[in-house]
């Protein structure tokens, strides 16, 4: 036996053919993953068949499930014998299609962000998907299926990559010198640990709006089976034991307020574990930042320190009530609109502290606002009364001025009352939104506070600021007010704000970006 | 922090410089004009389905129609010829459009990443090209809008070869 047939001497994972110019195909282990897929889109129209087939015809859908299946398997089978990868010595290239052939290509000194990410039925198998941010494209590639040792080999060899890159004295790296000394799984031992989860932080799981949303369509499914209870003939009912009828309506709106409460804590704390288990948030010896998360998908994310623009702090109405909020990063080249969670719903003081950590400046999220004045107030007020004016007008005219249809049963009074409800909303809100709204300059960034339900406030680095729209309504110019934009390239590369008074806009501008007004200014 | 320190100083931005062609007037009543006769043809259309007992609600509709396709036709490119500027300095590229609202916006030269040039059919009628400038952002987008086609071939030529020495966008 010759030496080169023996096994590699350490547990090392041997980096397959990583070596230049060659093109190579997803892991081969994909072509199980697929079969798991294929099930998976059949499922629905099995359940259908499932349902409808026990009516005569139900065989014919059956069929349509297999066939369906057996399709989206070959197309699963086919895709991974036509997609290559390779990367050369300025570009990481994908190569799909049959008929019409595509090749996506990464500059490697513009990868921005690499994140991994498994599903289930990725872990069990061993893969990862490894989604590739660059500055150019608002797309990122997806190399879905690397074993996960290669994933992240791959990883950290892209964004080394990119950091030489940028540095202007760097001999060119030849890949799999790289790829050979790259880390393989344990990287980040020495980064700076930011922030971990912490499972008393799970108290804040119910009062984070986005669970709401779940329950309540759990509680619409619901309310279509309370309709079936008899309400109306327990209304009418008249005999001895109305009473007792009575009673058991109470309680079973009592017991449907439980069920519809314990719902939604049930349902947003697992939906708080799954997605938050394992949180940990890192700032690598280099500087980037290393989002990990999730239970059953498990999700990776890597950004390069520079790109990094800035943060996002959402306080959603109930969360404010237990001084919690969120955080989520600003940066560019990280797909899914330029944003990535960095906290769940958190006490605020961790997500200041962590945000702060994140900005490298201490401030921008707790340091006070400035308000945007009384004209502002007005003029938020009266933009909120236009859905009033409209709403009253649309039930008014067919109430009082139709008599035909069922405009004829709508009483006399409900286009007041529209006006009165509709109005008082519209003002508490507009209220509240005033209330929130502020700006700020710290040395380092641009902070802007917004929203009437959802407080946000945004945090960008002043250095990301690319230019300036000064945008004045008919109405903000009577008042002399605007609507000041930052735009950027990173998150929604843009920050709003809204009714600033216009010289207080031009002043903070000015401030902003030194040097980018002087010489358009009054 | 304080905004009301250094109160004085400018209050606004200044007008850009340069007004866009004269024969942008006419395109836009042109472009007036075919925009409310399509909008005719299409509420003629629904007239014809609509049964008779709704003529009396229609009126006052058709009336206020009418009112704002004259006003588009007459006072808005009037308006809009005053309003809309455009300037490209030695560092920036700064516009201000819009007639009943006003959108300044400015970014520096440092930071574009295309220039565009856009001629429509009637547009090339008059002699008329729009100069879009992009940057990272997608929502920091400036057109520089009808203005003469060879001063914008000229300032698109100027654009391109100024960006093109620049580089780092701020990404």
């Amino acid at each position: 036996m010759s030496l080169s047939d023996l096994p590699p001497p350490t547990g090392d994972p041997v980096v397959p053919a990583v070596a230049g110019a060659e093109w190579q195909r997803l892991s081969p282990r994909m072509l199980l993953v697929h079969p798991v897929r294929g099930l998976g889109s059949m499922l629905v129209p099995l359940l259908i068949a499932f349902f409808i087939g026990r009516g005569e015809d139900g065989s014919w859908w059956i069929w349509l499930a297999v066939v369906g299946g057996a399709l989206a398997l070959v197309a699963g089978t086919v895709s991974w014998f036509i997609t290559r990868y390779r990367v050369t010595e300025a570009q990481l290239q994908l190569r799909t299609g049959l008929l019409s052939r595509r090749v996506l290509t990464a500059p490697l000194d513009r990868v921005r962000s690499v994140d991994i990410e498994s599903t289930p039925v990725h872990r069990v198998l061993g893969l990862a998907t490894v989604k590739v941010g660059t500055g150019v494209d608002s797309s990122r590639i997806e190399l879905d299926g690397l074993a996960r040792d290669q994933a992240a080999a791959m990883r950290t060899f892209l964004l080394s990559r990119s950091g030489v890159a940028a540095r202007p004295a760097a001999g060119t790296a030849y890949p799999s010198q790289q790829w050979a000394d790259g880390d393989q799984g344990a990287p980040v031992a020495d980064g700076a640990e930011l922030a971990r989860i912490d499972w008393g932080w799970l108290r804040y799981a119910p009062f984070s709006l986005s669970s709401l949303v779940v329950v309540a369509g759990v509680a619409g499914v619901l309310a279509q089976f309370g309709d079936d209870v008899p309400v109306d003939e327990v209304a009418v009912a008249q005999q001895a034991w109305a009473w007792v009828l009575a009673q058991a309506v109470a309680v079973l709106v009592v017991a449907a307020v439980v069920g519809v409460v314990l719902g939604w804590v049930v349902l947003s704390t697992a939906s708080y574990v799954m997605t938050w288990w394992n949180l940990r948030v890192v700032r690598e010896p280099g500087g980037n930042l290393r989002v990990t998360r999730g239970l059953l998908t498990t999700h990776s994310q890597t950004v390069e320190r520079e790109k990094v623009r800035g943060v996002r702090m959402g306080e959603p109405f109930l969360l404010r009530f237990v001084r919690g909020a969120e955080l989520t990063a600003i940066a560019t080249g990280i797909g899914s609109g330029g944003t990535t969670r960095v906290l769940p719903p958190a006490p605020r003081t961790v997500v200041t502290r962590v945000g702060h950590d994140l900005l490298e400046e201490n401030g921008p999220l707790t340091t006070a606002l400035v308000g945007h004045g009384p004209r502002a107030r007005r003029r938020i007020h009266v933009r909120g009364q236009w859905a009033t004016l409209a709403l009253t007008t649309l039930t008014a005219v067919p109430t009082w001025g139709v008599d035909r249809w069922w405009f004829a049963g709508w009483p006399d009074w409900l286009p007041v009352a529209v006006l009165l409800g509709v109005g008082a909303a519209s003002a508490l809100l507009a209220e509240a939104s005033w209330r929130n709204l502020g700006h700020a300059l710290t040395p380092r960034h641009l902070v802007v506070q917004t929203g009437a339900v959802v407080r946000t406030r945004e945090v960008l680095e002043r250095a990301g600021v690319i230019g300036w729209v000064v945008h004045q309504s008919f109405f903000q110019r009577r008042r002399g007010l605007c609507h000041l934009t930052a735009t950027t390239a990173a998150g929604s590369e843009q920050v709003v704000v809204p009714d600033v008074p216009l010289e207080v806009a031009v002043r903070l501008a000015r401030r902003a970006t030194p040097g980018m007004l002087e010489d358009v200014l009054a | 922090m304080g905004t009301g320190e250094r109160s004085g100083g400018p209050t606004a931005l200044r007008e850009p410089a340069h007004r866009v062609s004269p024969r942008a007037v006419r395109y836009w009543v042109v472009n007036g004009l075919v925009g409310g006769v399509l909008t005719w043809v299409v509420l003629f259309t629904i007239y014809s389905f609509l049964p008779d007992s709704w003529g009396r609600w229609l009126g006052p509709l058709f009336v206020l129609v009418m009112v704002a396709n004259l006003a588009d036709v007459t006072l808005e490119p009037i308006v809009r010829y005053r309003r809309t500027r455009w300037e490209v300095t030695g560092d920036k590229v700064f516009a201000q459009t819009g007639w009943l609202s006003r959108d300044q916006r400015i970014a520096p030269l440092s930071r574009v990443q295309t220039v565009d040039t856009h001629r429509g059919a009637i547009m090339r009628l008059y002699g008329l090209a729009n100069v879009t400038v992009t940057t990272a952002s997608a929502a920091g987008p400036i057109t520089l809008p009808c203005l003469d086609s060879d001063v914008a071939d000229r300032v698109t030529a100027d654009l391109a070869r100024i960006t093109g020495q620049t580089r780092g966008d701020a990404t």
